[in-house]
């Protein structure tokens, strides 16, 4: 057999070993890589401002807040509406080691990717601790509970001194093998940083779901009756569902701490938690890429209205500012237009267009 | 010996007994058949077995050890795997998928391996998905085997909806009237299939089915329930002399 390797124009696998891989045509796995080249290369070529490259930060941390978003609402079927509450956990797990050591202990500079994946683990405790209601709710009423959680995260960081009563705490530069990360340099070395970690957890997030523990994510959402009877517990898996969310938010809130230099609590309101659903709804719920059209979309259309309302903003009066209604308006406009005419989202036509284009050059 | 013993089960929602009284003893490699007219208590039996209803009264016990209060998942846990009669299958994913689903308790690999998935979780999905394969093979699936399961038809959900139960690789099956609503020849096949799980697999069958003339073919047992209450045990021939059991099905002359 000398199948061709470049394109998918039939099924030529001998071993289940085979099926399991992540690309099925070297011509997925070169342009992939190509794409993830091209991301590490761009910044070097096109050096972009630092307000443009912390929007880009933002996605991408965005990303990785979504990654869990989609894996307890998307996989596993459960509405979170205080996603934004388990990234503010991340931020927060960073923040309180500020207070207590100081924003430029060497915990913080030095060894901020243990901080990172211990933000993590913090997030995905809370995230345990979270998901007990679905235990006994489903559906509406635990999309309730869950934005109690949000409330509950809210007025703790406001009433609490020592989360300074959700005014900023600022958050040390942090420290590379070349030294001190400068001003200048912050974000695009946060660039790299979190690109390395969306991948990092892109890939395992992929590998999950080859295994027992992204299915039985699967078989809760579709069925959780069929999946008891299948030996899955469902009440755990839902938990995990919950603490696995957890740990992916916050990772991003570690991230947004430090991206900031500092944390406060008006990122992780109920505003942004809404926000991440809908990056999730657009992107396409149950669907890895759909985790990455999302955040990217929403964040580039708020760029662009951005852009837009302020170039008509110098035809009207000063009086209005367009900005603060052009931007919930479009948000709100996407939201109701992906949910009318294409509820799976972008990963739709991520879909279809590779279905359409998988067995070129012939045409069926 | 009994394999699965059902002891003065009794099962009440509010003031209406689902079942009453009722004993059961299931015998390793039989076929053993559960017959009644609606809703005499046979789905209500079978949900007291794999752990959706727990029993008001009276004991489960399987090989020593009490079903009376697990959940679904131990009782599948420990071998005893059941097939819904309203289709329950994973409507979303592939036939594949679907039994991939069911192995979940018998893929022993931990999350980091899964995170990573590097030697042992590779291997352990390759394996699976042999066994899956097995599985596929027996039950004559495999044109099906990529399709989404909402797509196909009737027939071969069910169909599939045994195959799910069976990929657990249990001791005993519970098959929830397998044959309704199909046609002679899907009939014939799922006959087919029964015996063949029987015989070829060694697997207890338990099997609750409206079609008397399938029941009195195959089983090795039968226990009628009307009202609740079991009213005739035995082998077929002895159940069909029973005065009770043809009052119950043909009505008093």
């Amino acid at each position: 057999m000398s199948a061709n390797t470049w394109l998918a124009t039939g099924n030529f696998y001998t071993t289940y070993k085979q099926e399991q891989k992540t690309f099925f045509t070297s011509l997925d796995r070169s342009v992939f890589t190509f794409f993830l080249i091209i991301l590490f290369a761009w910044p070097l070529f096109f050096p972009l401002s630092n307000k443009f490259m912390l929007v880009i930060d933002n996605t991408l941390i965005a990303v990785v807040a979504v990654m869990g978003l989609n894996l307890v609402t998307g996989f596993a079927g459960l509405i979170s509406i205080g996603h934004a509450a388990f990234v503010g956990i991340g931020a927060y797990t960073v923040a309180s080691f500020c207070r207590t050591m100081g924003d430029t202990h060497i915990i913080i500079t030095h060894f901020w990717p243990l901080m990172i994946i211990l933000s993590g683990l913090v997030g995905a405790g809370f995230g345990a601790i979270v998901g007990l209601p679905a235990l006994r709710l489903k559906h509406l009423y635990l999309a309730i509970a869950t934005l109690s959680f949000q409330m509950i995260f809210q007025w703790v960081i406001n009433f609490m001194t020592f989360f300074n009563q959700g005014q900023t705490i600022s958050v040390g530069r942090v420290f590379w093998f070349t030294g001190k990360v400068g001003r200048k340099d912050h974000y695009f070395f946060w660039y790299y940083a979190i690109l390395v970690v969306v991948i990092l957890l892109g890939f395992g997030f992929r590998n999950l779901l080859k295994t027992r523990y992204g299915r039985c994510l699967i078989a809760v959402r579709d069925n959780d009756r069929a999946a008891d009877a299948m030996g899955i517990n469902p009440g755990l898996t839902k938990v995990y569902a919950f603490a696995l969310a957890g740990f992916f938010a916050g990772v991003a809130g570690a991230l947004h701490a430090y991206v900031y230099r500092g944390v406060g609590f008006e990122s992780f309101t109920l505003h942004e938690s809404i926000g991440y659903l809908a990056m999730a709804i657009v992107g396409g719920l149950g669907t890895l890429n759909g985790s990455f059209w999302g955040p990217v979309f929403i964040k580039f259309l708020d760029l662009q209205m951005e852009h837009l309302s302020e170039a008509i903003g110098q035809y009207l009066p000063s009086g209005m500012n367009l900005t603060t209604a052009m931007k919930p308006f479009t948000f709100g406009l996407v939201i109701v237009l992906f949910l009318m005419y294409e509820s799976r989202g972008i990963a739709n036509w991520w879909r279809i267009t590779k279905s359409y284009t998988k067995l070129w050059p012939f045409r069926y | 010996m009994a394999h699965l013993n059902v002891s003065n089960v009794t099962l009440s929602f509010g003031g209406l007994k689902a079942l009453s009284r009722v004993d059961m003893k299931i015998e390793a490699g039989l076929i053993t058949s559960i017959i009644g007219p609606n809703g005499a208590g046979k789905t209500s039996m079978l949900n007291c077995i794999s752990g959706f209803y727990h029993p008001t009264q009276g004991d489960i016990d399987y090989k020593g050890k009490k079903l009376t209060h697990a959940s679904p998942h131990q009782v599948s846990n420990m071998g005893i795997s059941r097939a819904f009669q309203n289709l329950e299958l994973f409507s979303g994913l592939s036939v594949l998928d679907n039994l991939l689903l069911a192995r979940h308790q018998n893929l022993k690999y931990s999350f980091l391996h899964a995170v990573f998935f590097y030697g042992k979780a590779s291997r352990i999905e390759a394996e699976n998905r042999a066994f899956v394969e097995g599985v596929i093979d027996f039950m004559e699936l495999e044109p099906y085997r990529k399709s989404l399961v909402g797509n196909l038809s009737y027939g071969v959900q069910k169909k599939v909806e045994v195959a799910r139960a069976l990929t657990l690789a249990p001791d005993i099956l519970l098959l929830d009237e397998p044959m309704a609503g199909m046609n002679q020849e899907e009939k014939e096949d799922i006959v087919r299939f029964v015996m063949d799980i029987q015989k070829e697999k060694g697997i207890t069958v338990v099997l609750v089915e409206h079609d008397l003339g399938v029941v009195m073919d195959i089983s090795d047992r039968i226990y009628v329930l009307d009202f609740g209450e079991v009213i005739g045990s035995g082998t077929p021939e002895e159940v069909a002399q029973n005065p009770k059991v043809i009052e119950a099905y043909i009505g008093e002359d």
